[in-house]
């Protein structure tokens, strides 16, 4: 019991540290990339420090949920945070089946998001609350598919057993199974972190926004708890994608020395991830709203193609 | 690098790529622009070429680094430069107008990588044979769907120049199957198909200039009327 409370902390503790870092260094590698000087890496910690120390404006059209969002968006980012394997194999918790588990609690955290953006009765927020729905209800299928895949050849839903087969077959692990899956998960991930060719994290131009539109009304300590939610949704996504599928550096225990080198590797992992999707950003136009879903589509049968080819072979 | 000459290894690391080969070929169906679908291709070829060169090292075979080296050259630089040079005289427009839309299209080539699948299951008899056509079960099937999506790219595609990119891929096809198949044919023959396949894009090439020159657009279904 005393173990897990441990784990859970030290796991928590990293996940906090660690999301508003990678979001800085994405935008720092982003402005390089594109020869401006760009913001300080440390520059997303210091937003939330100022957001949190504001004062806040509450819509008076406003309900209990408003008030209920950002708390949730939150929690459930850091719950599912604790149960994906960051460092170590063994993630702190593994509660109710594991990777179904990760993907509905990001669902239910959507659900609130986009009932927050309806709640105020503000045009934009429901322009945003509709486009993000309509988008995720063509990214969520695509993700399942291909976590599925992942799933059927460690013979777990567990994501802890999964690393740990990943680990134990070493390159045997990687299949072309594998291969589709991940360029699979990739788009969903561009697409459920509000990247650029989907979204546009920099912008609040009406036209083209679709995460911020639900946020507009937020603002002071419920706003920096929804872009601290974000970015550790953000890391979840992409810890979940270099760790089940380049599962390499993994340390099988939780010692001081496992954890040391895990993290290391795991930072370097994550790194390379980041440059992945700064490259796509930067070389990327935005996509009219109406070409998202074949982009999506791409994705979902990416992922089909990766499930059906588990069962060929 | 004890792996390193692990056969079993280099099967992987074979598939692998074939895999992702097979990625491109959605990605080049679900693409609009003309200079991403050309750049796809280029990179395409050059994992055919990774592949070929895989094959050739685990296979200890010298003429297969000849066959890998002619891909390298000819398909990844040569015909991508040769096709975005045409693609820049005729300024194209960027957009491809499918057929049929973009979803459907990449729905359809997902269903013909399943029937490539099922067409190279039938071919595989593990008991009966040894190591070479074990490889090929997976690479086949691959090569199979690469073969279906490019006819059906053509078949798709208005355009003049997409509709070479498909005759490029569907080659790629025929190239992946061949060597993951007979691990190399004669190099006369591999040298044969190579310029062949050069000659056909050159001319091809002229003649979506033409096209493009008489009609002001490389449009295949305009091309109605007969002259004599």
């Amino acid at each position: 019991m005393i173990e897990i409370l441990v784990k859970s902390v030290v796991q928590l503790i990293l996940l906090l540290v660690v999301a508003p870092l990678v979001t800085g260094i994405i935008r720092t590698m982003k402005a390089r990339l594109q020869t401006r000087r760009g913001p300080d890496i440390v520059q997303p910690y210091r937003d939330i420090f100022k957001l949190l120390r504001k004062g806040m404006v509450i819509p008076n059209t406003a309900s209990w949920i408003f008030s209920a969002t950002p708390y949730i968006v939150f929690g459930t980012a850091a719950l599912v945070g604790l149960m994906i394997p960051m460092t170590a194999t063994d993630a702190p918790l593994s509660l109710f089946g594991g990777v179904l588990a990760v993907v509905y609690l990001l669902a239910l955290g959507r659900f609130f998001l986009a009932l927050g953006g309806l709640d105020t009765g503000s045009s934009f927020g429901g322009l945003g609350s509709s486009r993000e729905m309509t988008i995720s209800a063509i990214a969520e299928p695509a993700m399942m598919l291909a976590i599925f895949t992942v799933a059927l050849s460690a013979n777990s839903t567990n994501l802890s057993e999964m690393a740990r087969s990943a680990v134990r077959q070493s390159w045997m692990f990687l299949a072309p199974s594998q291969i589709l899956a991940f360029s699979g998960l990739f788009i969903v991930l561009i697409a459920e972190t509000g990247r650029i060719p989907v979204d546009n994290p920099a912008t609040h131009l009406e036209l083209t926004m679709i995460h911020e539109a639900m946020l507009l009304e937020y603002s002071g300590p419920y706003l920096a708890l929804i872009e601290w939610g974000a970015s550790i949704k953000q890391l979840v996504l992409m810890t979940l994608l270099v760790n089940t599928f380049f599962p390499f550096g993994l340390s099988s225990s939780w010692t001081i020395r496992g954890l040391g080198l895990g993290l290391a590797f795991y930072l370097l992992k994550l790194l390379l991830l980041a440059g992945c999707i700064v490259l796509v950003e930067t070389t990327n136009a935005k996509l009219r709203l109406f070409r998202v879903p074949e982009l999506l589509a791409v994705a979902f049968i990416l992922g089909a193609l990766a499930l059906i080819s588990t069962f060929l072979f | 690098m004890s792996f390193a000459h692990d056969p079993q290894f280099g099967d992987r690391m074979i598939t692998l790529m074939a895999a992702l080969v097979l990625v491109l070929q959605i990605a080049m169906v679900g693409q609009r622009w003309l200079i991403t679908n050309i750049r796809l291709f280029g990179l395409q070829s050059f994992l055919l070429a990774a592949i070929a060169g895989t094959i050739a090292f685990f296979n200890h075979s010298n003429h297969i680094y000849i066959a890998a080296a002619l891909t390298l050259v000819l398909k990844t630089v040569v015909l991508p430069i040769l096709l975005e040079r045409i693609v820049a005289r005729i300024g194209i427009q960027q957009e491809i107008e499918p057929l049929i839309n973009v979803p459907l299209s990449v729905l359809i080539s997902g269903g013909l990588t399943l029937v490539g699948y099922i067409v190279a299951e039938s071919f595989y008899h593990p008991e009966e044979t040894s190591a070479p056509a074990a490889l090929g079960h997976n690479t086949l099937a691959i090569a199979i769907s690469l073969f279906l999506i490019g006819f059906f790219m053509m078949l798709n595609r208005r355009k003049a120049l997409t509709q070479v990119l498909g005759l490029l891929s569907m080659e790629n096809g025929l190239f992946l199957a061949a060597i993951s198949l007979t691990y190399g044919m004669p190099l006369v023959v591999e040298i044969g198909i190579f310029f062949d396949v050069l000659v056909a894009a050159m001319v091809l090439g002229i003649l979506v200039y033409r096209i493009g020159e008489t009609f002001d657009s490389t449009d295949v279904s305009k091309l109605r009327r007969l002259r004599g």
